[in-house]
């Protein structure tokens, strides 16, 4: 019987020895000269002002063709400024940091309160940025050698070539940012905050027989260069990538029809993300787009489903110890056994929304997008059964080993896509199966998840959402679950 | 409307963007580097996104960028940033030259030889001065009409709102072999997102325009009319059960089939052995009926441009004739690989299309027709999810769409799937549209495919 590694990763605990990275000034910036520019923001009548300032470097290691193909750095240096006045919203950016380019992009964004005079003044700022920091990091990566980095690309690559002959070709890339950010807003917030991020990843093709598969593999997270000794060695992404790669020559179609689903723990917490963590973000619910908008305290689900998303995991690839708005975040119950209990904030929606308390979910990809509410760590919380009983149920069905991606529109019906799979016999794990597309609606999956394992993992730390042509880091996780039926998108 | 107080931008100060790349070239070859290409953007952007009436968000910025690629002793290193100060810019350099000794030495690195030909930007009419000149409050009004009229139907229940967004970009690209080429290019477009139907049986759709010249949008009843008619047709969907069934593809939908088949004959994608397609140049991978080409000297179309990230003139490229795979889609490096020319489809480190599109060809009929032609299928109108395998040429996606019943629409169907493979799909396409637009740089008329599995019920 293949093997199912969920690959999870578990953060290095906290150690006295890890201290927060050095915050560096960019902007050089005074106090005075922010209040300055929220001032000329609020000079057009809106209610509330805000400066977003980034200073980010990445560094890149691309290997191919048994080669270090390409080695690349990248700055990005902007501000990004807001303006709110009511339910409107201005924005305005700009990557000069001279003052009067600041103070143009100010009035660009003020101008959406289409006022003559100031009816609010910035308050005075007072600088909130935390003492402590939740990217736990002995070895920053931004202060490593380049040659270190590339050891490591090369331990990836060289384990998937080798892992067996018919890899024929591999490609390992690295990538590494750390981000400077500095927030201010007209209600006298300041806070600035350090990111570090890490990431290896790893794409293996096997060939026999005139067939050719792929497998692939990553890891990372807002830690340092440890984590590739302690947490996921790059020998593991390699190999990761290759084995499956190499399982899915053997693979057989998927079937198609609905059928009784288990999904494998970690990775399969997409489901989650597409299926629920997306439509209770605040503003589908605020402008009633979102199936659940009229659902709050309603039971939608089985009792066995309890969902949260929480930035605050140490390390982690979505968490933070603010987010891109200033509020500290916190671990937000979404469902709580089977009821809609809450929703993702951000500061606009929640205004909009009454005063709803702020859940610290207010991100966006850059200084040039203003934030909207978004997913950080999403996961359902473990149950009861054990995982081999969960399989052991099923007489015939399918086993979702590994995920790559899904979809979801707001009437709920969601898609995810399956890298690998295996068909279920006799409530064992038969032939591997080849990619398909599951489609189901939320409301309906919710209601058939029928058995929850106690083996909650994260998956592959290398997941990315993009919402509204927004790109941000996001992990998402899950237990063993199995779904009394879902439509499966193979062929027949 | 409110939106008096809204700024102009000032005007455009004249910018040295080539002077900038100009510059780094000639310190990148101080520094030690053998070759050098730097190439410099500079944008401006305005969006205006309106819902239920009102003005929900304005966005209006300018932003620049510079990217170097330095070649030392056959290695290669890159850079890149939105700080154009000149030391940030020069430190980039530095660094570039000397991160390039930690790469490997590879033979195929290297800059395109400078060509003979050049293509003139004027001739390809991709910038349009109206743009610049637009009123916010002109585009502001022009979102919000077309909103307006689509909320007018009472099937609409609600609106995702409606936006208009239009970018002028200025690039430069200067090489060490002596090449430089500079170009302005506008974009502008204008949509409108629906939905339909109650809270737990909502269906949503829309519809966008998007141009080089404003005068060529359609207009917002237009935009407003075909929002309003793709989304409410798929109110009160069903279900349907697991079958293999002939599939017939929208324009929309056959833009995502031809830009998976883009990823597949991409020459970079080829030489990595990560495409079903490799290996098949000269081969038959397609039916008769299927004819793609590539083509970025299309005057006024959205893919089109005069020279490509390698400084290579852009062309027209037959892709498939007949059926045939003619040509990869390479680069100069991946051509290079291949032992084929480059096709001038550079793009940043990758390959990008021009005009990538199925030409109708003389066997086109109207898509009315097709869907009388066919007894029992499936019209496929949106799809949920990813699901393309470039490695084995595998599609699995959610669908949403239309059945046919005895060649004519007789209900819509949704929470259903559509598989097949590329290489069974370019074989089974048994009638092309005479439909073809060119919406986006990807594009292709109403086709076809005998069939595929339907997964349902």
């Amino acid at each position: 019987m293949p093997k199912i590694a969920p690959l999870s990763s578990i953060p290095p605990p906290a150690r006295s020895s890890v201290r927060p990275l050095t915050y560096v000034d960019h902007f050089r910036l005074s106090a005075a000269d922010l209040r300055a520019a929220l001032g000329a923001a609020l000079s057009s009548g809106g209610d509330f002002a805000e400066i977003f300032m980034e200073h980010r470097s990445y560094d890149f290691i691309t290997m191919e063709e048994d080669i270090v193909k390409e080695t690349a750095e990248a700055v990005s240096l902007g501000i990004g400024i807001r303006v709110i006045r009511g339910d409107r919203t201005g924005f305005g950016y700009t990557n000069d940091l001279a003052m009067d380019k600041i103070r143009q992009a100010a009035l660009t964004a003020a101008a959406i309160a289409a006022g003559r005079t100031a009816r609010t003044l910035p308050r005075p700022l007072r600088d909130r940025t935390r003492a402590s920091s939740r990217y736990l990091l002995r070895r920053p990566a931004s202060g490593a050698s380049l040659r270190r980095k590339i050891g490591l690309v090369r331990e990836a690559y060289g384990a998937a070539l080798d892992y067996d002959p018919r890899i024929v070709k591999v490609k390992a890339h690295y990538s590494d940012s750390l981000r400077h950010i500095l927030i201010a807003n007209s209600e006298g917030l300041l806070v600035r905050d350090t990111r570090p991020m890490v990431k290896l990843v790893c794409a293996a093709i096997a060939e026999a027989n005139g067939r050719r598969e792929s497998g692939y593999c990553g890891g990372g997270g807002r830690t340092g260069l440890e984590y590739f000794d302690e947490t996921l060695e790059p020998r593991a992404i390699g190999a990761e990538a290759a084995r499956e790669a190499m399982l899915l020559l053997e693979a057989v179609d998927a079937p198609a029809g609905e059928m009784p689903i288990v999904l494998a723990p970690g990775h399969s917490g997409v489901l989650i993300h597409e299926a629920v963590g997306h439509l209770l973000e605040a503003d589908f619910n605020r402008k009633r787009t979102s199936i659940f908008w009229n659902k709050m305290g309603r039971k939608v689900g089985s009792e066995l489903v309890t969902i949260y998303d929480d930035p605050t995991i140490p390390s982690f690839r979505g968490s933070y110890n603010v987010d891109d708005e200033g509020t500290p975040p916190r671990k937000t119950l979404l469902v709580e056994k089977g009821v809609v209990r809450g929703l993702l904030q951000d500061r606009l929606s929640s205004r909009l929304m009454g005063g709803a308390a702020l859940t610290g979910h207010g991100r966006r990809q850059d200084y040039s997008h203003w934030p909207l509410p978004r997913m950080a760590n999403t996961y359902i919380a473990a149950g009861d059964d054990a995982p081999e009983d969960i399989l052991r149920s099923v007489g015939r069905g399918f086993y979702v080993a590994s995920l790559a991606g899904g979809q979801v529109e707001d009437s709920g019906k969601f898609t995810f896509s399956v890298s690998l799979g295996y068909l279920i016999e006799d409530g064992k794990l038969a032939a591997p199966v080849k990619q398909a597309t599951l489609i189901g609606t939320n409301i309906d999956v919710l209601r058939r998840i029928d058995r929850v394992g106690s083996d909650l993992a994260f998956g592959l730390p290398t997941g990315t959402c993009s919402k509204e042509g927004q790109d941000v880091p996001v992990t998402d996780g899950c237990p063993t679950l199995r779904i009394e039926r879902m439509t499966v998108g193979g062929r027949t | 409307m409110r939106a008096r107080g809204i700024i102009k931008p000032g005007p455009a100060q004249a910018p040295p963007l080539r002077d900038v790349a100009e510059s780094l070239i000639a310190y990148a070859r101080r520094c030690g580097a053998d070759e050098a290409e730097v190439s410099v953007v500079d944008g401006r952007e305005f969006n205006v996104d309106v819902r239920r009436g009102r003005v929900e968000t304005l966005v209006e910025a300018g932003s620049r960028s510079a990217g170097v690629r330095v070649i030392k002793d056959k290695r290669t290193a890159s850079a890149s940033s939105s700080d154009l100060d000149p030391k940030t810019l020069r430190r980039l350099v530095r660094n570039a030259v000397r991160r390039a000794e930690l790469g490997s030495p590879d033979e195929y690195a290297g800059l395109a030889p400078m060509a003979k030909e050049r293509v003139d930007p004027a001739g390809l009419d991709l910038y349009d001065p109206a743009i610049a000149g637009l009123d916010s409050r002109a585009k502001i009004a022009l979102a919000r009409e077309t909103e307006r009229i689509a909320l007018r139907d009472k099937r609409i229940t609600n609106s995702y709102g409606a936006s208009f967004g239009s970018n002028e970009i200025r690039s430069v690209l200067a090489l060490s072999n002596g090449f430089v080429g500079e170009y302005a290019q506008t974009y502008c477009g204008l949509g409108v997102g629906l939905q339909a139907g109650g809270t737990d049986d909502r269906v949503e759709d829309s519809w966008s325009s998007s141009k080089r010249h404003f005068g060529d949008l359609e207009t917002p009843k237009a935009i407003a009319r075909r929002a309003v008619e793709r989304t409410v047709r798929q109110l009160r969907p069903r279900r349907v059960r697991t079958q293999n069934v002939p599939v017939i593809f929208e324009p929309t939908q056959t833009a995502w089939l031809l830009g998976f088949l883009f990823g597949c004959v991409a020459g970079t994608a080829v030489y990595r052995k990560a495409t079903f397609l490799a290996g098949r140049l000269g081969t038959r991978i397609g039916n008769g009926r299927v004819t793609v080409v590539d083509d970025a000297l299309i005057p006024g179309a959205l893919g089109s441009h005069p020279y490509d990230s390698d400084g290579l003139p852009c062309r027209r490229t037959v892709v498939m004739a007949k059926g045939v795979l003619e040509s990869y889609l390479c680069n100069h490096y991946a051509a290079r690989k291949l032992g084929l020319e480059s096709t001038g489809n550079a793009d940043g480190g990758g390959v990008g299309p021009g005009n990538f599109y199925l030409e109708p060809g003389e066997g086109a009929v109207p898509p009315g027709d097709i869907i009388a032609g066919t007894k029992r299928g499936l019209l496929l109108i949106r799809t949920l999810g990813h699901g393309l395998n470039p490695v084995t040429g595998d599609i699995s996606r959610g669908a949403f769409g239309l059945w046919i019943e005895d060649g004519e629409i007789a209900y819509p169907v949704s929470e259903v799937t559509v598989s097949g493979n590329l290489g069974g799909v370019l074989e089974g396409i048994e009638a092309v549209g005479d439909d073809l637009e060119f919406h986006s740089p990807i594009t292709g008329p109403t086709i076809k495919v005998a069939e595929m599995t339907v997964a349902g019920q």
